[in-house]
């Protein structure tokens, strides 16, 4: 019954439905990288809009009702490999992301930012960086730091943000250069019971690949930002 | 090129958030649609407009695939974003495990206020019922595609009046599960638009409304 009719109706979409690629997103997410040299001398300051959310960030965000009603779950891939289905149900057998309690600690937090020297063409289906530049001090690695979680949401005028940061040192003697980032999440699931608990592991969430390389100078530091903001 | 050396953390919060990116667009858009159908089953109207007004709410819901539910490692406590914001516990007093879950639904409503990104309910929420000036809150569905994320609200007008809808919101409840299916709850409105033209429910008609999240454009 619904939709009868449907062809007779002459639809018109109002002009500032279409996405002409002007009007102002309600959502964004930017990319800051900040480079020091040896003596801590801002070098080189890189901003770019961060475009890539990972499929594993999409099904992570979807709603109880996609599960109720479909009775699917989503299928989430870590960084090895492994996969997950997720189906977060409000019973206590059910698997669901981990919360802290005081009776135990499965832990799910952000692992890192990880920066990487290579590229890939589809973000949203990334489930690892393409090359990842390791943590050490050796040839091609950087020295990683803690990444920092924001204390709260910033609030100006009709905007919020909020922002990660993680810093990143090289001691490797050369160059080292990055043209890939992402955000990793070390993803718990714990059910009530207590029966079945799955430390999933690393989880790559957001992916971006820069829009121009950057170069650490030996010695030099580079520290990653990634804001997040409504109503931009 | 060499830049001045950054002063403060005030410096470098002037860079987070740029005004002078290269004329290079966001891949992030939303919408609110609206199909209204007449009692005959009759599409009437399609209205789709962009939304512009996500709350800090959402901001601090997605915060949780992005940066987890602990502070880290070997911190037993939730990050502040979700305790400041959400008013969520830093943690469960319980047996067993904890975890969190949530779900969202369409709220709709006859009046009108300013957006502010604090707001936490619509202006004048349109009730779930038979009565005068009320809407028969039908069956609520959600589904992806890629990037994207859809949710939408079927709504019947079983009054003799037609029902104006001006205003819509995403609700959300948080679940927190403990203590073998112990739960507590918080609600939150993740977002807020007015209609750029008033949504009109005949008598005895119905009318579907859809919210669009796309985050990979």
């Amino acid at each position: 019954m619904v939709g009868k009719g449907i062809e007779d109706v002459d639809i018109t979409m109002p002009r500032d439905a279409h996405n002409t690629g002007k009007d102002t997103p309600t959502f964004d997410a930017y990319l800051t990288a900040v480079v020091r040299d040896s003596e801590g001398r801002v070098v080189k300051v890189h901003r770019q809009r961060s475009h890539s959310p990972t499929a594993n960030f999409i099904g992570l965000m979807l709603p109880l009702t996609y599960f109720n009603v479909t009775g699917n779950s989503y299928t989430l891939t870590n960084t090895g490999g492994s996969t997950f289905s997720y189906k977060p149900v409000p019973n206590a057998s059910a698997q669901c992301i981990s919360y802290p309690i005081n009776a135990s600690n499965y832990p799910t937090y952000l692992l890192m930012i990880q920066v990487g020297s290579g590229q890939q063409s589809n973000p949203f289906s990334a489930t690892k960086l393409a090359s990842p530049i390791a943590n050490g001090s050796g040839t091609g690695q950087l020295v990683y730091g803690q990444p920092s979680i924001p204390s709260n949401i910033t609030v100006s005028g009709n905007s919020a943000y909020f922002t990660i940061s993680q810093t990143f040192n090289n001691n490797s003697g050369s160059t080292i250069t990055i043209t890939e980032v992402g955000i990793i999440l070390n993803l718990q699931f714990t059910n009530t019971n207590n029966y079945a608990n799955t430390n999933f592991g690393g989880v790559l969430v957001w992916y971006d690949v820069l829009s121009s390389s950057i170069s650490v100078p030996n010695g030099g530091s580079v520290t990653i930002y990634y804001t997040f903001t409504v109503n931009p | 090129m060499v830049t001045p050396d950054l002063a403060s953390e005030e410096d470098i919060a002037k860079l987070i958030i740029p005004n002078d990116l290269p004329d290079e667009q966001s891949t992030f858009r939303a919408y609110v649609e609206a199909k209204v159908y007449d009692k005959e089953g009759h599409l009437i109207q399609h209205h789709r407009q962009p939304m512009r007004s996500l709350t800090r709410y959402f901001l601090a819901l997605m915060s949780v695939p992005v940066i987890g539910t602990y502070q880290g490692a070997s911190i037993n406590s939730a990050p502040s974003v979700l305790t400041n914001t959400l008013g969520l516990p830093s943690s469960i007093s319980g047996t067993n495990a904890g975890n969190i879950l949530w779900d969202w639904a369409i709220q709709l409503g006859s009046g009108t206020q300013a957006f502010s990104p604090t707001l936490t309910s619509l202006a004048a929420p349109i009730l779930n019922g038979t009565g005068a000036g009320e809407l028969s809150y039908g069956s609520l569905s959600a589904s992806y595609s890629g990037g994207s994320i859809y949710v939408s609200l079927q709504v019947t007008n079983t009054t003799s009046s037609s029902i104006s809808v001006t205003e819509i919101g995403i609700t959300s409840t948080v679940y927190l599960q403990y203590s073998s299916g112990s739960k507590s709850t918080y609600n939150f409105l993740l977002s807020y638009d007015t209609f750029s033209t008033p949504i009109s429910v005949p008598a005895y008609g119905m009318a579907v409304f859809q919210i669009t999240l796309s985050f990979t454009g």
